[in-house]
């Protein structure tokens, strides 16, 4: 407020309670007059002279000389009414019942109240039975009637506070019982009392739109949940770490498992366009598969690894009926080339741009096979040449990929080998030499290296 | 289909279902000095050229010719707006000519070529014509241009083109010839990628189900690990 007035230029209202006025008291405001400016002789440092001259020009003083009048001033005024008068009185209170009398402050016109926090004291009500309600009601095998009075005269005295009452329990007369056993005991009763007797007193038995309200104790749950905790801070570091390191190989897992279902997929996918109609559908071998994975799966023990194959294998056959019918109707091919614009000029040549969807590896790798075959990659455009240039080109994709598809599903078979093997010891599976490209010729050659080196004595043996 | 005559210049309405296609030679000529010219350090002369394959007047549909010349030229873009449209020019160094064809009728968007200008013999050539020496170096390509559903301007003007001369149309390079082979050796890898892509295929269905037959294999023995039943393949 007073800065606005001072930036419009108005004139302050002398009224205003300002920290200078409560200070001050009502002298007059001291007007600060700017003394003349004692100028630093040249070449000395700027703060070397500001010790020797502040702006009231004094020297600087020797000794501290903190003598402000601030301290000597009246009182201060804070605020405008009379100062209310605090005595240091004695109170009782009166949710004690020794009558212990301590003191404290307080206004001396609060004298006769009553000490307010004794509102605070929220007394347990603890459900009370008597002799015939307990032998028609409450008997347990579990529990005597002496010790149940006992449990109930502990609630009394420590206000439900069970880890209390669990300290104070009474080991030489009754045995050692768990809180949840206390708990449950104690809550039992409340539950059977407020049932077969309207009891007001019990803090069990809360009123709500006049229905009751009984709180249930579930010892076994609460015994269960102690156990994990008391597991859980039980636990070493080395468990801690492992249990780290395991989850994190989790996570490994899955994502291997994501990648693996998605080649899976891009891979079926693939065959089932290169399929498109010539070929009897692959259902069959889809059949074989399922036949025998459910059974498997039914089996507990089995390991993990082979579960998640199952589980692949299973993803894989469900979404087998959708492209069934894709690959009949879509007439695919490797490259999918954009069809002829709708109107004005264009030059024959743009027709055999590879669209841009055609990664730059398969790109590279298509101009490769033609070059291979002695073909220009920029043939001489007429329509009859783009027509088959462009299907030459989208076939060659296809078979890039299918022998990337093959490479893989020989990988596949080499590591279910290794795996048999493995399982099966001194048996193997053989692995149709066809499919093989790579690794196949390695496997045959031995074969017929031994043939040969069968063969060439008994020539020699047949020309000497 | 019948001629409509009723066309304006500013006629945008397009023929329906035609297709009208020109097919076109460009590219470039090019001639030694035989020495570097002293005054620029020239080598060369070049023509560069865009010229009908067939024997007609391109001027009836053709507006005009833009040869975007490289920088270093003193106002590189050029432009021919009558036949031939060629343009002769000296340099030293080869570089990618934009070429850019501008139709009479301004609906029909102009078409863009691009030529390497040629000036040196590479070492191995590509088909087509083997240099002779002496003779100039020669580097051109084929090309067509299609029309898809001209107006009816354009039209009429592609329907009425005139031949250039009654003498003989030849060019430098036999493309008929290069057509045919070229177009025969992409049928012949065509039938011969596809056998292997049948093949392929054949083979992807055995590694299936011999990886499905793998499968089941380990999931027997899984099933019964103390070995019962012998697991034969």
């Amino acid at each position: 407020m007073a800065d606005i007035l001072d930036i419009l230029e108005l004139e302050q209202p002398s009224a205003e309670i300002s920290r200078d006025s409560i200070i001050h008291g009502d002298k007059v405001k001291k007007k600060y007059v700017t003394a003349k400016a004692v100028k630093r002789p040249e070449g000395m440092h700027r703060e070397v002279f500001a010790l020797l001259y502040h702006d009231n020009k004094d020297l600087p003083p020797l000794l501290p000389t903190d003598t402000g009048k601030a301290y000597k001033q009246t009182k201060a005024k804070l605020g405008m009414r009379k100062v209310r008068k605090w005595v240091w009185a004695p109170f009782t209170n009166p949710a004690r019942k020794d009558n212990a009398v301590f003191h404290h402050w307080k206004r001396a016109s609060d004298e006769a109240k009553e000490y307010p926090f004794a509102q605070f004291n929220k007394q347990v009500a603890i459900p009370s039975y008597s002799e015939s309600e307990y032998n028609q009601y409450l008997k347990s095998e579990d529990w005597s009637q002496a010790e149940t009075d006992h449990l109930i005269d502990l609630c009394q005295r420590f206000d439900l506070r069970f880890i209390v009452i669990h300290d104070r329990w009474d080991r030489a007369a009754f045995r050692d019982r768990s809180v949840e056993d206390l708990k449950e005991r104690y809550y039992g009763i409340c539950t059977t009392l407020s049932k077969v007797k309207t009891n007001p007193w019990s803090n069990t038995v809360t009123m709500v739109n006049g229905e009751k309200r009984i709180y249930h104790y579930d010892a076994e749950h609460e015994r269960k949940r102690k156990e994990q905790l008391r597991r859980l801070f039980d636990r070493t570091q080395e468990q801690i770490d492992e249990e780290q390191m395991l989850l994190a190989e989790l996570k490994k897992i899955d994502a291997r498992k994501r990648e693996r279902e998605r080649k899976t997929q891009d891979l079926q996918k693939l065959i089932s366009r290169a399929d498109s109609g010539n070929l009897p559908p692959i259902s069959q071998v889809n059949n074989n598969n399922e036949g025998t994975s459910t059974p498997s799966n039914t089996a507990s023990s089995i390991a993990r690894r082979h579960d998640r194959k199952l589980h692949k294998k299973k993803i894989t056959t469900q979404q087998r009926p959708v492209r069934a019918v894709e690959s009949v109707t879509v007439e695919w091919s490797g490259i999918k080339f954009p069809e002829a614009r709708g109107t004005g000029v264009w030059l024959r040549s743009q027709r055999m741009k590879l669209p841009a969807g055609v990664g730059q590896r398969k790109t590279k790798a298509i101009e490769q096979e033609l070059r291979l075959m002695n073909i220009d990659i920029a043939p001489t455009p007429t329509e009859a040449i783009c027509k088959h240039f462009n299907e030459l080109r989208s076939d060659l994709a296809l078979a890039l990929d299918l022998k990337n598809a093959l490479d893989s599903c020989e990988f596949e078979l080499q590591a279910l080998r290794h795996q048999y093997e493995a399982l099966n010891p001194g048996k193997t599976l053989t692995i149709p030499p066809s499919i093989c490209n790579m690794v196949g010729d390695n496997e045959t050659k031995p074969v017929s290296e031994i043939i040969d080196v069968v063969g060439s004595p008994s020539a020699l043996n047949s020309t000497i | 289909m019948s001629l409509q005559t009723d066309f304006g210049p500013d006629s945008g309405g397009r023929v329906k279902g035609l297709v009208i296609v020109k097919p076109i030679i460009y590219g470039n000529i090019a001639r030694y000095f035989g020495k570097k010219r002293e005054e620029d350090g020239h080598t060369h002369q070049w023509t560069v050229y865009v010229k009908p394959y067939a024997n007609e007047d391109m001027s009836a549909y053709i507006k005009k010719v833009h040869f975007k010349l490289h920088e270093s030229y003193a106002n590189p873009n050029r432009i021919i707006a009558k036949p031939p449209y060629e343009l002769t020019e000296t340099g030293w160094g080869e570089f990618e000519i934009v070429i850019k064809i501008y139709f009479h009728d301004p609906n029909e968007r102009p078409v863009t070529l691009y030529h390497i200008l040629k000036l040196f013999q590479s070492p191995v050539t590509e088909g087509g014509a083997p240099p002779v020496v002496g003779r100039a170096l020669v580097s051109e390509s084929y090309e067509e241009i299609v029309f898809q559903e001209p107006t009816q301007l354009m039209q009429h003007l592609l329907n009425s083109v005139k031949p250039v001369s009654s003498g003989s149309w030849n060019h430098d390079t036999d493309f008929e010839e290069k057509k045919e082979a070229t177009l025969k050796k992409i049928l012949a890898a065509q039938s011969k990628v596809r056998n292997e892509i049948s093949e392929l295929k054949e083979k992807l269905h055995l590694a299936k189900e011999t990886i499905s037959k793998f499968k089941d294999e380990i999931a027997k023995i899984q099933n019964c690990p103390a070995g019962c039943g012998i697991p034969g393949v």
